[in-house]
């Protein structure tokens, strides 16, 4: 377990910023109400096995008792380095980046499962939008009753939705609460 | 007034001598001395008594003979009798006798006391008579006409009337030709004035034949005299408004005029082009007038009226050059003009057929451009008596989908008949040419129907609201450049006098209405620029300021108008006026700010939106809450409604009325309530209580309170879904305090508040019901505080005048004190010297 050097910690955060904006400040910022110290600590980002850990300070203290090759985790996982260098989101992050998510794609009863199941959210099922979304932008997904189902990068801006196709693609899919199942092993 | 003449004439006239009688053949009776005895003051004129003029009148006649005396007399008389009748012409100038009248019919009339004294009654209804047609000159009847000239004498019999006394004030013979010359001027007047009657009259009787005094009105028009001008112009204007036929006049080519033509055409040309060519004369006058301020108003009126009556003539475009150039006139009288006509001109297009509108809305663009936006809003704001008719396009595209396919269905029809009757000839070519004429007819009619080209008038729809939108956008523009640069000079300045924007409310007005008919294109830069608007114009949050609150809703409410009139197939959520709305409430001061645009918001915005994120929803119910704890009642009432929407939909949302704060598991990320976060899905309300339900419980209103007890017991549990069906417009308008009945204060609130605080139970339905019948009892109670309350009042002015009083004194006697010791050391030194001086003697 390390701390991130530069080169991951711009990578993190740029990742992270297309999804939230300028709330990338809040999760920087958020106070930790974890461990015996009444003044509250910060979360930080740790790396531990390929994997960035979002973890409050005064559990990363702790963790420094266990080896380093005994530790499996440790705070939530938020995503890891492939072996090309570059930086995956995965489910785990999903409440922090919903909570703090800047553009949002919310969808309709009928479409949620076959979103579930892996696949990208097409004009049809649609339910809401927020404007102002570029393509290119992490989008987050919702069900219309406001529960993160996972989060994407979108296809087409808001604009190009209007004149869209039912079956044409808003957000591509990127990661769902589908995988806890799916993907039990992995995670 | 004869009297008066008489004694005139007494004192012209030496006195008429007493029978002669020497003085001592002059009884006086004792009765007769006793009398003036008694009486001395009145023999007190004797002594006054101007002894040689009289002996002086008297002497002239006294020592002729008696014969000679008769024929002094007899030739007095004669030409005391001459001197009458030359009075008599009313060449004299005496008050009454200054100026003879001439009626109608053109008889002259020779005033006398009494006619005078009638002509004085007459002038409060000739006043009230000037004033109605100044009212109606807009709208000018030939009865009216007729009023108009009737006041205008009497308007001359009064401008004499007033020239009269100070005739009678400076000698007589001085005056005369003054008098002479005014009199002339007068006449003048009076004869213009006539003959505008006349020629006015004649030409409505029979403008065919009389076409030609068209032009001497207009020669009439450029007299010197500022009356006559006007009475000439408005006579002018009433004249064309009946003689502008209905349709365009086109002069003949060179080639028609060589062409014979029968006398009746001739006569109909010569009439048009007269016409024609003095009404262009008219309209060079009257814009040469337009800029002269003493004509303005008149010329206004004139070319208002004209392009209100006659919007399909010829030169109709310099009229809309004039007007539109002067829509934004900082002159109230000629701006209402203005706009009054462009609106009727946009209201009523059958009777230009629309190329006015589009015209005219070209030339508003045009001028909003050039004057960069800095004009009265007035001059955008008659866009919004526009009016498009979106049926006109799709009606012009399904004919076009019917058509050809009935022609095909027709021929195909046409072909099987024809196959059918191929042995019958005869009966075919007879339906040949039954179609050949019907569709002859169809085309005849085609050319003569007076509806214009569906696609034409589409056209010109397009363009007119091109023209609109053009100016709208270059509005928002503007205005974004100008607080953008204003917020630089403010951040070197840091004192920035806020410029207003004039055309913005108008503008976000009309875009509010014409929102349906904006394109798909420029949606996304219109929500762009809506959005930095909102957001005061710039991103820093200091210069917020820049555009008023009540502006800034105004975008958000557009913003959403907007969307919801293009987009209710696809769900955009409008995260970023959201957060606007949510700072912006907290700005909000009600003296200040527009209530009216904040209720709309809330409705629009909170109320229609279908669906909120449970986070915002919780973060703008407590947003609310606050708000109304600290605003006036007719806005708390706006809130409350809005945050009891918000609760009846998001039935989570409820959490809030729970006494537990903290929220539990439905709180999400955010563990504590941030007050003064700036995004309401950051702020974390759901984690809070609604505790300013409780307070307002206790509100001043008894609306209010009812209103928050009712919906601090609505509960999680049971799940009603009836919504409230009034709207939080309407309930800022049935409280706002313009209406005062609404407000029936309960008098007594303390006591009974106290009663229900050590009561058991604070029930909320106990809070309300005392509130009505409370009010009459304790009107004597209120009388006992109140005047215990002047009465304190009083007494501590009285203290206060007391004090200062005392303060006053003890200043003088400090004053004084100190001068005596001054003296005292003045004396000192003074004694020393004296003393010296007598030491050295």
């Amino acid at each position: 377990m390390r701390p991130l050097d530069e080169t991951e910690t711009t990578a993190v955060f740029e990742k992270l910023f297309k999804f939230t904006g300028n709330n990338l400040k809040n999760i920087v910022e958020n106070p930790s109400h974890e461990g015996p110290d009444p003044d509250s600590g910060r979360y930080c980002f740790r790396l531990h096995k390929n994997k960035v850990y979002y973890v409050s300070e005064s559990l990363v203290k702790r963790a420094t008792n266990i080896a380093r090759t005994q530790l499996v985790s440790l705070g939530t996982c938020i995503g890891r380095f492939t072996h090309g260098g570059s930086f995956h989101l995965t489910v785990q992050c999903l409440s922090l980046v919903a909570s703090n998510a800047k553009h949002k794609v919310w969808l309709k009863p009928t479409s949620e499962m076959s979103f579930l199941y892996g696949n990208h959210v097409l004009k049809g099922g649609l339910g809401r939008i927020t404007e102002n979304i570029v393509p290119g932008d992490g989008v987050v997904v919702f069900s219309m009753s406001d529960v993160p189902l996972g989060f994407g990068i979108a296809a087409k801006s808001t604009q190009d939705c209007r004149k869209l196709d039912p079956n044409g693609i808003v957000v591509l899919h990127q990661t769902d609460i589908g995988e806890y199942l799916r993907m039990e092993d992995d995670l | 007034m004869v009297a008066k003449r008489k004694q005139k004439q007494r004192i012209i006239l030496p006195p008429e001598l007493p029978p002669e009688v020497s003085e001592d053949e002059i009884e006086v009776s004792d009765e007769d001395r006793d009398f003036v005895d008694q009486n001395r003051e009145y023999a007190g004129f004797l002594s006054t008594l101007d002894t040689q003029s009289i002996t002086k009148h008297v002497t002239r006649v006294a020592d002729v003979k008696e014969d000679a005396l008769e024929a002094l007399y007899e030739k007095r008389l004669k030409r005391k009798s001459l001197h009458k009748e030359k009075e008599d012409p009313g060449v004299q100038v005496d008050r009454v006798d200054a100026l003879p009248v001439k009626t109608l019919d053109g008889q002259l009339y020779y005033r006398t006391a009494t006619k005078a004294s009638k002509a004085s009654e007459n002038d409060p209804t000739e006043e009230e008579a000037s004033g109605a047609a100044d009212k109606s000159i807009v709208k000018l009847t030939k009865a009216e006409r007729r009023a108009k000239l009737k006041k205008s004498k009497k308007e001359a019999k009064k401008q004499g009337k007033e020239a009269e006394p100070e005739v009678e004030q400076t000698p007589q013979e001085a005056v005369l030709a003054e008098v002479k010359e005014d009199l002339t001027t007068e006449e003048a007047f009076e004869s213009k004035k006539n003959k505008l009657a006349e020629l006015g009259i004649a030409l409505l009787a029979d403008p065919a034949s009389n076409i030609k005094s068209l032009k001497e009105i207009l020669q009439i028009c450029k007299d010197n005299n500022h009356a006559i001008v006007k009475l000439g112009l408005l006579s002018l204007l009433a004249v064309f408004k009946d003689l502008i036929p209905g349709y365009r006049i086109r002069l003949p080519t060179e080639k028609e005029l060589e062409m014979k033509v029968s006398k009746d055409v001739k006569k109909m040309r010569l009439y048009e082009s007269t016409l024609l060519s003095v009404y262009k004369a008219y309209l060079q006058k009257l814009a040469a007038l337009e800029k002269q301020s003493s004509f303005q108003h008149v010329a206004f009126r004139c070319i208002c009226t004209l392009l209100d009556a006659a919007p399909h003539f010829n030169y109709r475009e310099s009229l809309l050059g004039v007007v539109i150039r002067n829509i934004g006139s900082p002159d109230d009288v000629v701006r209402k003009l203005c706009c009054s006509s462009i609106k009727s001109l946009f209201t009523n297009e059958g009777k230009h057929g629309g190329e006015a509108t589009v015209e005219a809305v070209r030339l508003i663009a045009d001028h909003v451009k050039a004057h960069n936006c800095q004009l009265h809003p007035d001059s955008v704001e008659v866009f919004l008596s526009l009016s498009f008719d979106e049926d006109l396009g799709r009606a012009a595209r399904n004919d076009e989908k019917h058509k050809p396919q009935s022609k095909k269905s027709k021929k195909k029809k046409h072909y099987e008949e024809a196959r059918q009757l191929k042995e019958n000839d005869k009966k075919r070519s007879r339906q040949e040419l039954l179609t050949k004429t019907r569709e002859e007819v169809a085309a005849d009619y085609k050319a003569v129907a007076l509806a214009p080209d569906v696609m034409e008038r589409r056209g010109m729809q397009t363009e007119a609201l091109s023209a609109v939108f053009e100016t709208y956008f270059r509005i928002l523009k503007h205005t974004m450049q100008s607080s953008a640069s204003r917020s630089e000079a403010n951040a070197s300045l840091s004192t920035g006098a806020t410029e207003p924007h004039p055309l913005l409310a108008p503008c976000l007005k009309g875009l509010g209405k014409f929102s349906h008919l904006i394109d798909m294109d420029f949606m996304g830069d219109l929500i762009n620029y809506l959005k930095k608007l909102a957001s005061g114009g710039s991103d820093s949050e200091n210069t917020s300021k820049c555009l008023t609150v009540s502006e800034r809703l105004r975008c958000c409410i557009v913003a959403f108008k907007v969307m919801k009139s293009n987009l209710d197939a696809l769900n955009v959520d409008l995260q970023d006026f959201f957060v606007q709305l949510y700072n912006i409430i907290l700005e909000y001061r009600p003296g200040r700010d527009q209530g009216e645009v904040l209720a709309e918001a809330l409705k629009i915005m909170l109320c229609e939106d279908r669906q909120h994120d449970m986070q915002k929803a919780a973060a703008f119910v407590k947003r609310l809450a606050t708000f109304s704890l600290c605003s006036g009642s007719a806005e708390s009432m706006a809130a409350l409604v809005t945050l009891k929407h918000l609760l009846l939909k998001n039935v989570k949302c409820r959490n809030l009325l729970e006494n537990d704060a903290g929220g539990g598991s439905v709180s999400g990320s955010v563990a504590k309530y941030h007050p003064y976060a700036s995004d309401p899905n950051l702020s974390g309300a759901l984690a809070s209580v609604l505790w300013e339900l409780n307070l307002l419980t206790q509100h001043y209103h008894p609306a209010v309170s009812s209103m928050a007890s009712s919906i601090s017991s609505m509960n999680t549990a049971h799940n009603q879904v009836y919504l409230s069906t009034i709207s939080p417009q309407q309930a800022f308008t049935d409280f706002s305090l313009e209406r005062p009945e609404s407000f029936k204060p309960p008098s007594d609130i303390k006591k009974s508040n106290n009663k229900r605080k050590r009561g058991s139970d604070p029930s909320v339905s106990a809070v309300i019901e005392p509130s009505a019948d409370t009010t009459s009892i304790d009107e004597d109670d209120v009388r006992k505080k109140l005047s215990a309350h002047f009465m304190l009042l009083r007494d501590i002015k009285e203290n206060q005048r007391l004090r200062a009083e005392l303060d006053g004194t003890t200043s003088s006697i400090q004053l004084y004190e100190e001068y005596k010791q001054q003296k005292k050391k003045a004396k000192k030194p003074k004694m020393k010297k004296s003393r010296t001086l007598l030491t050295v003697k």
